[in-house]
């Protein structure tokens, strides 16, 4: 129990799922789901919150994000904030479908959705009993390594489940929309599962925002994404979010035969902590995936990306690239570890990442991480940690550009390797522009 | 246009330029040569606002205006500008870009309005045209991947955009082979203007063929050590610096 978090938010919780508990046995939850449950609590209860000495975490200290009595179950919905929330997070001139959620409950009447002969999208909580679903959550949610995945699964009632229908082609982006608000500070774990079956293509867009500034929200979503045998899905999270805001995410990709999964992580500053982590199990052959992030961290913000990829089969391509801009006294973290099984030979797999400190006390804690049991691969990693080239700098205002602008332009040209990488143009313009507008003039001065 | 009296600075505690006094005329161009390390460069720099040079003592001013008080965009905006020696490659930022956020704050500066796109485009192929720089290279990364004569050119095409009061070419001919050098030294010369001003840094008598001086200097550590025609550089180019160290009284070792 030396790991063990002691605050009175993990009693309250512990309290709280025996009540959880009844509540699931009420709505005829089957056995395998409460024993899955009941499982993943005790793992929670073994484990605790994360702490510092857990490697996974060393530089991420939850325990500061944990202090507010968060409320459980959320109430106070704002309805006429709800639209000017779903405005705010669309992308300017790009047709999308939507699909709102709000609290983690799917909003039909607030969403847009593509044909069912395309893609089917029903709340979560319609297929939780289902064995498809527990079959896949019980192979694949590292419940038993993660202790905020267990604490996930003791919990959770709802979110979506999106699936794309085999051999379909989607023909235009789905925009998905996280709204939370509540009248007290409040904590939420939603659960969602996104199936691209085989042959199809998607592109999918997410969006999390919580919508009231004077309380605060943290949220420990889990998302998993299975994409089947030769299906294509490009991802991208956009995370441009407000303080007050604490987002604990976990992903993790199935990818089977021959598929191909592109994920663009975008974290602009605003959020107190955000945590992703994303773990792309490569369950088939011939697989392909893309992994790009930019983290852009100000104030006393802490972002936080950790990325794993299990390359299991042969004949598997990842790369990956991440790149980060830290300012004033911010912090972040990346940790990216590549596996490559025994069995997995020919695997191409490529990382890097690269981070740009813009003040004296901006810090990143960067750890590329290997490991390679097979002996016919190409791997290579590289990190950099470093700061504006002052040749640069003077050769841009020496031109009349202000020092503020100057600044952004070279950190709007260190992202660019990133924005370059997004093929969707109304998505990479609109990056660009919140990369500039959401670098505030103080904190590009050094 | 500018007069600078006096000047000393150092870098690094080091004091690279020991008391220059220099007035260079609207209309004129000037010709600065001199052995390595006599300070050519520094003084550029110094007159860009490169931070990590100090000025200790002197003046400068353009147009009655204190130069030495001024933040380095602040020059550039009242019309100095430096064609850079080595100019730095910044991948990411597109030069198209970079030229339209620089003459946009320029303007600013002078409170006039920005260009709108259609002139922007206007101006930019008139000055590409008018220093023959490609259009290509105009639209990729700011020097990026360029070759040493190109990086250069773009230099140019820049002086050009901006049409400064007093434009100062470090070394601008070093690098480039004989016909990026006509075409640089021709660019100049189209911008030659009664209203604007040249100073030339430079080794060789070669440019100041194609680009001829009013008045050629040279500075030998740290000082403008004799000024005068076209035709001292010639002497130089034949005679080297050695005699006019020879006639200049040094401080004990002072050159590198």
């Amino acid at each position: 129990m030396a790991t063990q978090v002691a605050t009175s938010f993990y009693n309250r919780l512990a309290d709280e799922f025996e009540t959880k508990h009844q509540f699931t046995q009420d709505t005829a939850a089957s056995d395998r789901l409460t024993q899955l449950r009941n499982n993943a609590f005790s793992i929670f209860r073994a484990k605790g919150f994360p702490s510092i000495k857990e490697e996974d975490w060393r530089f991420t200290n939850l325990v500061p994000f944990l202090d507010l009595s968060f409320d459980v179950h959320p109430a106070g919905i704002d309805t006429d904030s709800l639209q000017q929330a779903i405005n705010e997070q669309k992308i300017p001139g790009l047709d999308t479908y939507q699909l709102v959620l709000v609290n983690g409950s799917i909003r039909m009447d607030l969403s847009d959705l593509p044909t069912e002969d395309l893609v089917t999208v029903q709340p979560l909580r319609n297929i939780i009993n289902e064995s498809f679903f527990i079959d896949h959550i019980s192979n694949n949610s590292h419940v038993g390594v993660n202790a905020l995945v267990a604490l996930n699964t003791a919990f959770f009632s709802d979110g979506y489940f999106v699936e794309v229908k085999k051999n379909s082609v989607l023909d235009k982006p789905l925009l998905i929309l996280h709204l939370y608000t509540s009248d007290k500070d409040a904590f939420f774990q939603p659960r969602h599962f996104i199936v691209v079956n085989r042959n199809a293509k998607a592109e999918i867009i997410e969006r999390s925002a919580g919508i009231k500034d004077e309380t605060v929200t943290l949220t420990n979503s889990v998302l998993e994404l299975l994409i089947q045998e030769n299906a294509h899905l490009v991802h991208h999270t956009i995370q441009s979010h407000n303080n007050n805001e604490r987002w604990l995410h976990y992903n993790h990709v199935d990818q089977q035969r021959s598929s191909r999964y592109d994920n663009f992580t975008c974290t602009l500053p605003g959020a107190d902590l955000v945590r992703n982590n994303l773990e792309i199990s490569l369950n088939g052959t011939a697989t392909e995936t893309h992994l790009y992030g930019l983290y852009l961290v100000a104030d006393h913000q802490l972002t936080d990306n950790h990325t794993a990829i299990q390359h299991l089969h042969p004949s598997c391509q990842s790369n990956e690239l991440y790149k980060g801009v830290i300012m004033d006294t911010g912090k972040a973290v990346f940790n990216g570890k590549v596996f490559v099984a025994q069995d997995a030979q020919q695997t191409n797999a490529y990382q890097q990442n690269n981070n740009l400190l813009l003040s004296d006390k901006a810090q990143v804690y960067a750890k590329p991480q290997l490991e390679i049991f097979a002996d016919d691969v190409k791997c290579s990693h590289g990190c950099t940690i470093g700061q504006f080239n002052p040749e640069s700098l003077f050769y841009l205002r020496s031109r009349g550009i202000s020092e503020t602008a100057a600044r952004k332009l070279l950190v709007e040209a260190f992202a660019f390797d990133v924005t370059e990488k997004i093929d969707n143009e109304a998505v990479k313009q609109y990056v660009q522009q919140l990369i500039y507008s959401k670098l505030s003039s103080a904190s590009v001065r050094a | 246009m500018l007069t600078i009296k006096n000047l000393h600075a150092n870098i690094d505690g080091k004091e690279i330029l020991k008391g220059i006094d220099l007035q260079v005329n609207a209309g004129e161009v000037h010709a600065i040569m001199g052995p390595n390390g006599s300070g050519k460069s520094s003084l550029a720099s110094v007159l860009a606002g490169r931070e990590n040079y100090e000025v200790t003592e002197g003046e400068v001013w353009l147009d009655g205006k204190n130069v030495l008080d001024m933040k380095p965009e602040e020059r550039a905006r009242e019309g100095i500008f430096l064609a850079f020696q080595y100019p730095v490659e910044i991948p990411g930022v597109s030069n198209i870009n970079f030229l339209k956020t620089a003459l946009s704050e320029i303007r600013e500066y002078h409170n006039l309005p920005p260009l709108t796109a259609k002139e922007f485009l206007k101006l930019t192929k008139e000055k590409q045209q008018l220093v023959e720089f490609d259009a290509k290279l105009a639209n990729r990364s700011l020097n990026e991947g360029f070759s040493g004569g190109e990086k250069k050119r773009n230099e140019i095409f820049q002086l050009a955009m901006l049409e400064p009061k007093l434009n100062i070419l470090d070394e601008t001919d070093s690098g480039l082979d004989i016909d990026a050098l006509r075409i640089v030294s021709n660019g100049v010369n189209k911008l030659r203007a009664a209203n604007n001003a040249f100073v030339l840094i430079t080794h060789y008598q070669r440019l100041l063929e194609y680009i001829v001086p009013d008045v050629v200097h040279v500075l030998y550590d740290g000082k403008i050590v004799k000024s005068g025609t076209k035709e001292l550089a010639l002497e130089l180019e034949e005679r080297g610096y050695d005699w006019l160290k020879e006639e200049t009284p040094v401080h004990a070792s002072s050159t590198q």
